[in-house]
């Protein structure tokens, strides 16, 4: 039963956090562990979407997530902030973009900044999973299949069925009702006929 | 005199102290504290009628005023169900007892029962060296040095034999927990059991006492020199050049940027929101009492001694 | 290997007796059923010794990782051999075959010469076929589900069902059942469905099978309906009859359909409409439902529209309609 940490103040994680890290094995300790994923962060931002291994882009996903959260929260006039993005960003131009093209980017966004995804591992080859991880709003292509254009798919042609239907049916009442109208006061609709 | 020097520096500091370590205010603006009344007399009117649903405007200082609402943040050990209770229980045993806002370093009295004590209870004075857990197990250590002996209670916050906590002088320390006190000569963690309250203006930010104590000389109950600590005066003059290479070996200077590292140990800012809009009217009621109480009773005390 | 090949042979002999044990326990429905079944190994045995010797054939595969040529065994190789060689995601992914560029091909049926092959999911962009497929399927499934839903005192027979239109918004089929006022509540269309979602999560093989007209006469020679429909069936298609068998259900139909049960993802059945009555007793109904394949996800309110679409009577013939006018569409 420790008590929080209150004199930090962070926003919450729209991403699902492990309980604990993982500490990416290497001989430099915390601190090379802290290297290897300044790197990837560092190239996550440059390039916006990255291939490598599940471990490490789920481990640097959340120090992206944070940086750029905090980089929102706090702004480029904040010191500490500005410290942050100096140490985490190797490439020094990066955090300019990090501040004029990202923080702009994801002023708005109620969701994650990052997406990542499960990429498939290369046989025979090393047993570690694969994934890709990216920055949302990135300007590739999407990754992901996009059920909603195709309307050849089954569900689309569901859909589409369903929606004729109804314009059908919403056609024929209305021409019932004018039939109707029509039948009990014949004038009225007339007039209203010459204005339309 | 003594006393006297050190509030003066204690002031001067303050005042060039207070922008740079405390960016946020630890106490209620009196602006806040104004509107918070009218607010009061709102709801009041508006129970006759419905009672509307409000969100309640947490002040930003309640995590520091409470620390013990914030649940554990280790996820494994979260049980939000089991929050909820705790949380009740704890306002259910805040309407017995006034437990009143202090800081590791601030100097409490606490008044507990004891069954071997004449008259059954004991009172404590002492400087707060820590404070940890959370929750109802909630707790506090309290050091002070009688007789020549240094002695220390650890208090459970939420204890029910405890029957009051004053807090003797509010302020803050340089550190965040003063256990290098066991090893500091036994002036400066002595302090004495008739100590009278020191008020603080209202509205005031809780200073922090920038005293540096003055340790003793080795065997030390840990490595302070470890620690980094901002409270200590004298601790070079006990270091040698191997103690000074192995606290360097063991410093971990990137551990600030370890953004993840922090928000594990942290609640975020949304869920506490959540927190404290749910226990915040309740706890502004009882602060709002609890002045009330006070000012009565300074009004009614020369009365009584006249 | 070759004790390996006995040994599974023997289970699978011990899991046909008790699954005919079961079936002998309840009644004389399920003795037909049996005999069905006997008929169909029978003749899939002989079919699959008649090929004598092995000829090879090139497949040759275009699609993705890269376009291969396979060589695989004339009439015992299947579209699903070719994807084995390919990867397991190809396994699980394809639901139908695509032969020569434009014949659609069960996926579990030997090819029978050297072709082209494409394998077919339902996320391709001209997923036409696979529709259709899967919307045929889902009409026999539904076969299935119903002969296990009910009872022998119901006596449910099974009518046919119309060829595939998605546009219409619901799939079909048709019975015969011996309740001529039979009103179906929430709760027994809940149970129908939830009959087809067990079938999905057996992930049965579908089976196809060529047979001729006596064969088929005699496997159908207790259900009324299917014999009546046989020679007219058998007339198109040069007295051969097409049967599709999934679990221990067989049922007519030309085909082609998805490769297993497994690819019926979310899935209700939602109405049944009396379409008129049978002789005295019996009445003729049709049952109507809707479904997505597996690894489509809809939100409810959606699906909620095409549910109440689905409720709505199917305008496909009807079974009680002279049957000579089907021709283009009869039992699909």
């Amino acid at each position: 039963m420790n008590q929080a940490d209150v004199s930090k103040l962070m926003s919450q994680l729209r991403i699902a956090v492990r309980s604990n890290k993982r500490n990416l094995k290497n001989p430099d300790g915390p601190e090379g562990r802290l290297l290897k994923l300044r790197k990837t962060v560092t190239a996550l931002v440059k390039h916006e979407r990255i291939e490598l291994f599940y471990n490490r882009a789920d481990e640097a996903r959340g120090y992206a997530e944070l940086l750029i959260s905090n980089a929102i929260r706090h702004g480029d006039r904040h010191k500490a902030t500005m410290e942050l993005a100096d140490y985490w960003l190797l490439e020094k131009q990066l955090v300019h973009k990090l501040f004029k093209v990202l923080v702009p980017r994801y002023e708005n966004y109620n969701v994650s900044y990052t997406r990542m995804f499960k990429a498939p591992r290369d046989y025979p080859g090393i047993y570690y999973r694969k994934s890709v991880l990216e920055l949302r709003g990135n300007p590739y292509p999407v990754l992901t299949q996009d059920n909603s254009q195709n309307r050849n798919l089954l569900h689309n042609v569901l859909l589409d069925e369903a929606r004729k239907e109804f314009r059908r049916e919403k056609l024929a009442s209305l021409a019932n009702k004018l039939a109707a109208e029509t039948e009990e006061t014949p004038k009225p609709t007339v007039e209203k006929a010459t204005e339309v | 005199m003594n006393v006297n020097a050190r509030f003066l520096t204690n002031r001067i500091a303050q005042q060039c102290a207070y922008k740079r370590i405390v960016t946020f205010s630890t106490k209620p603006t009196e602006q806040s504290a104004a509107a918070a009344v009218p607010q009061q007399q709102q709801q009041q009117q508006h129970d006759a009628v419905a009672p509307p649903v409000r969100k309640p405007i947490v002040p930003a200082h309640y995590r520091f005023v409470y620390p013990e609402f914030l649940p554990d943040p280790k996820v494994e050990w979260r049980n939000s169900i089991r929050e909820k209770l705790e949380r009740l229980d704890m306002l259910n045993r805040r309407r017995q007892i006034e437990l009143p806002e202090f800081y590791v370093g601030s100097i409490l009295a606490v008044t507990s029962s004891d069954p071997h004590a004449a008259g059954k209870t004991s009172r404590f004075v002492g400087i707060c060296i820590h404070r940890e857990r959370c929750g109802l197990r909630a707790r506090f250590i309290l050091r002070n040095v009688i007789d020549h002996q240094g002695i220390e209670i650890v208090y459970e916050l939420y204890d029910p034999t405890i029957q009051k906590v004053e807090v003797l002088r509010l302020e803050k320390r340089l550190d965040d927990s003063l256990f290098y006190l066991r090893d500091a000569l036994p002036e400066f963690s002595t302090f004495d059991e008739h100590m009278e309250a020191e008020t603080l203006e209202e509205g005031t930010p809780v200073p922090i006492n920038e005293l540096k104590v003055v340790l003793r000389p080795r065997p030390w109950l840990e490595r302070w020199e470890r620690q980094n600590l901002r409270g200590v005066a004298n601790i070079d003059q006990y270091l040698k050049d191997k103690h000074r290479k192995s606290s360097e070996k063991v410093q971990k200077p990137w551990e600030k940027y370890d953004l993840m590292k922090q928000y594990r140990a942290t609640i975020p800012e949304e869920e506490q929101k959540e927190i404290f809009a749910e226990v915040h009217t309740e706890l502004h009621t009882l602060e709002l009492q609890r002045k009330r109480n006070k000012r009565k009773r300074t009004f009614v005390k020369p009365k009584h001694l006249a | 290997m070759a004790t390996a090949t006995k040994l599974y042979k023997q289970s699978w002999h011990a899991l046909r007796q008790l699954q005919q044990y079961r079936t002998i326990a309840s009644g004389n429905a399920s003795a037909s059923i049996k005999s069905r079944n006997e008929l169909f190994n029978q003749e899939q045995k002989r079919q699959r010794d008649a090929v004598g010797r092995v000829e090879k054939i090139e497949v040759r595969y275009l699609g993705l990782p890269e376009d291969v040529t396979l060589v695989m065994n004339n009439h015992i190789s299947t579209p699903y051999n070719c994807a084995q060689h390919l990867s397991e995601g190809h396994c699980k992914r394809s639901a139908l075959a695509l032969v020569d560029g434009s014949v659609p091909w069960d996926m579990h049926r030997p090819l029978q010469e050297s072709c082209t092959l494409q394998l077919l999911n339902f996320n391709v962009s001209e997923p036409h076929v696979v529709n259709k497929a899967f919307w045929r399927t889902c009409s026999f499934m539904l076969g299935a589900a119903l002969q296990r839903a009910f009872k022998d005192e119901a006596r449910l027979q099974l009518h046919s069902f119309p060829g595939p239109n998605i546009k219409s918004g619901s799939f079909v089929h048709d019975i015969v059942l011996g309740a001529q006022n039979w009103e179906p509540t929430k709760a027994e269309m809940r149970a129908i469905s939830a009959e087809m979602v067990k079938l999905a999560a057996q992930d049965l093989r579908i089976e196809r099978l060529e047979v001729d007209k006596e064969l088929a006469k005699e496997m159908f020679k207790d259900s009324r309906y299917k014999s009546e429909q046989l020679p007219s069936i058998a007339q198109q298609n040069q007295s051969r009859v097409t049967l599709y068998r999934l679990g221990d259900h067989i049922d007519i139909s030309r085909g082609p359909m998805v490769a297993s049960t497994r690819f019926l993802g979310k899935c209700t059945i939602l109405a049944a409409h009396k379409v008129a009555n049978e002789g005295s007793t019996d009445a003729f109904y049709r049952l109507q439902g809707v479904a997505l394949p597996t690894g489509f996800s809809l939100n409810h309110i959606a699906y909620g529209l095409l549910e109440k679409r689905a409720q709505k009577l199917n305008s496909a013939r009807l079974p009680n309609e002279p049957f000579e006018e089907q021709q283009q569409m009869q039992l699909s």
